[in-house]
């Protein structure tokens, strides 16, 4: 009778047993993951921003083409390609990084290309009078950026920022194949070690509750833009 | 005893590639006068107040203010504008920033002002086109002529020498259009210089000290609003006129 019910679904995914042993270190791993994400999002963030106003900024054709270039290129390839590409070929080249740092790099640069492409869109959304009307107050380039163009092409770019943002949270988990010991690497590894799933089920909601305050938050701040 | 001259556009010309849109224009404006532009669309009256503030760079000529040709590379034009307001058709406030915030950010950027400061002085324009009322208020929240009387309060905050409007008032709808007409009639009282595109023909001959009528791309005519709305102008002014004239 217990010997059926040990067996079935409960026993395999949700086990409680296995919840108590592992936990600690998945848990562990979470700190980390929190971490990196923290740090890639804000990374990928002002980068992001920066190469969109540099964009926007400059005259030249080949800066301009130059910051397309790597746009595309970074929202064309598979993450993982990136990830693995920076860890196992820089050593040839006698560059050798941490998994932990190759994960973070990798994912800020990937994210600040898609942020770029988010802000950039919002600045062209903006009427040209903005620029022109925060200009005749007699405000510089920069001036006009920082509190007429930013802001408001930032907010416009809001969700898409944040499904990016929610992105790069989730593909910290890439980092796991080069060894990176984040969330989904340790639940794997212990859901190895005991020789059942359930970890990976915790995982799952470690995950929802990493990404679900990020939701919040964005719905706020959407919220309280829509207000004006 | 003439007034100084504040600000003097000399022979602009302006391209657009092979389009010249001005073609060899000449204007002053003496202190303390209101000059409207008139002339049909197309006719370059916009280009010619935006190149008077460098928003377009003229391809040819001078622009003098206060003494200075500002169209040298040497100049900072940050510095020139300052003192040279501008308001826009299209009002232009910022959609993120309240009123209060709209007129007082470039007094705490360029003014330097702390914010007590400049919301004081912000408070004090905002006064002067009664829209003090809405200090907390988004542009979001505004009818166009009230936007447009907050645009106004944005030029006259710097305490410029002279406000530039283009077309302030023809993107309102008509029962709007007196409200934005009566603060520009105050600030005239008052002694600001301003040079104005309109398409209202009643403020042109009511206020202006002068009227430039511009058609393609030159100044055809300039002079005082008596002579130029007695139809005593050429063939195309008569024409171009003739609408406002038969409507009285």
């Amino acid at each position: 009778m217990s010997q059926a019910a040990d067996s079935g679904l409960i026993h395999t995914f949700f086990n409680a047993d296995i919840v108590r042993q592992t936990s600690p270190m998945v848990m562990e791993a979470v700190g980390q993951t929190i971490a990196i994400g923290v740090l890639v999002i804000v990374a990928g963030i002002l980068l992001g921003t920066a190469l969109a106003t540099w964009r926007f900024h400059t005259q030249s054709r080949v800066l301009r083409a130059l910051i397309v270039g790597y746009v595309d290129v970074l929202r064309a390839m598979p993450p993982l390609v990136i990830l693995i590409l920076v860890y196992f070929a820089l050593p040839y080249v006698n560059i050798s990084i941490g998994s932990v740092l190759a994960t973070f790099l990798c994912l800020s640069v990937i994210l600040s290309a898609f942020i770029e492409e988010c802000v950039w869109s919002g600045i062209m959304t903006l009427p040209k009078g903005q620029m022109e009307a925060a200009r005749s107050t007699g405000m510089s380039w920069w001036q006009s950026m920082r509190h007429v163009i930013l802001p408001q092409a930032l907010r416009l770019s809001l969700p898409q920022i944040t499904n990016r943002c929610i992105a790069a949270i989730k593909n910290t988990a890439l980092g796991s194949v080069i060894g990176f010991a984040e969330i989904l690497g340790s639940a794997q590894a212990a859901s190895s070690d005991y020789a059942n799933p359930t970890p990976l089920t915790l995982c799952a909601i470690l995950y929802i509750g990493l990404i679900y305050p990020l939701v919040l938050a964005s719905r706020y701040l959407e919220h309280r833009a829509g207000i004006r | 005893m003439q007034k100084k001259i504040i600000l003097e556009a000399v022979d602009i010309r302006k391209d657009y590639g092979d389009l010249r849109v001005l073609n060899g224009v000449d204007i002053r404006v003496r202190e303390g006068e209101l000059v409207s532009i008139i002339g049909p669309s197309g006719s370059g009256k916009s280009s010619l107040l935006r190149c008077c503030n460098l928003l377009e760079r003229p391809t040819a000529g001078q622009i003098i203010f206060d003494g200075e040709d500002i169209t040298r590379d040497t100049v900072n034009i940050n510095r020139v504008r300052q003192n040279m307001g501008m308001v826009f058709q299209q009002f232009n406030l910022y959609p993120h920033l309240n009123v209060l915030a709209n007129v007082s950010l470039a007094l705490r950027c360029v003014g330097k002002l702390g914010k007590a400061e400049a919301n004081a002085v912000a408070m004090e324009a905002l006064t002067q086109v009664d829209m003090a009322h809405k200090r907390d208020a988004f542009p979001g929240q505004l009818s166009g002529g009230q936007q447009q009387r907050v645009g106004i309060a944005r030029a006259v905050a710097l305490n410029p020498k002279i406000i530039l409007f283009d077309e302030p008032t023809s993107a309102l709808d008509p029962e709007l259009v007196s409200s934005v007409l009566a603060v520009m009639k105050s600030l005239r009282e008052r002694g600001m210089t301003m040079l104005v595109v309109t398409h209202e023909m009643g403020f042109a001959r009511d206020l202006s000290d002068r009227v430039i009528f511009m058609d393609g791309g030159v100044v055809a005519a300039n002079d005082t609003p008596d002579v130029i709305f007695s139809s005593q102008g050429n063939e195309r002014m008569r024409s171009f006129l003739s609408r406002f004239l038969n409507e009285r």
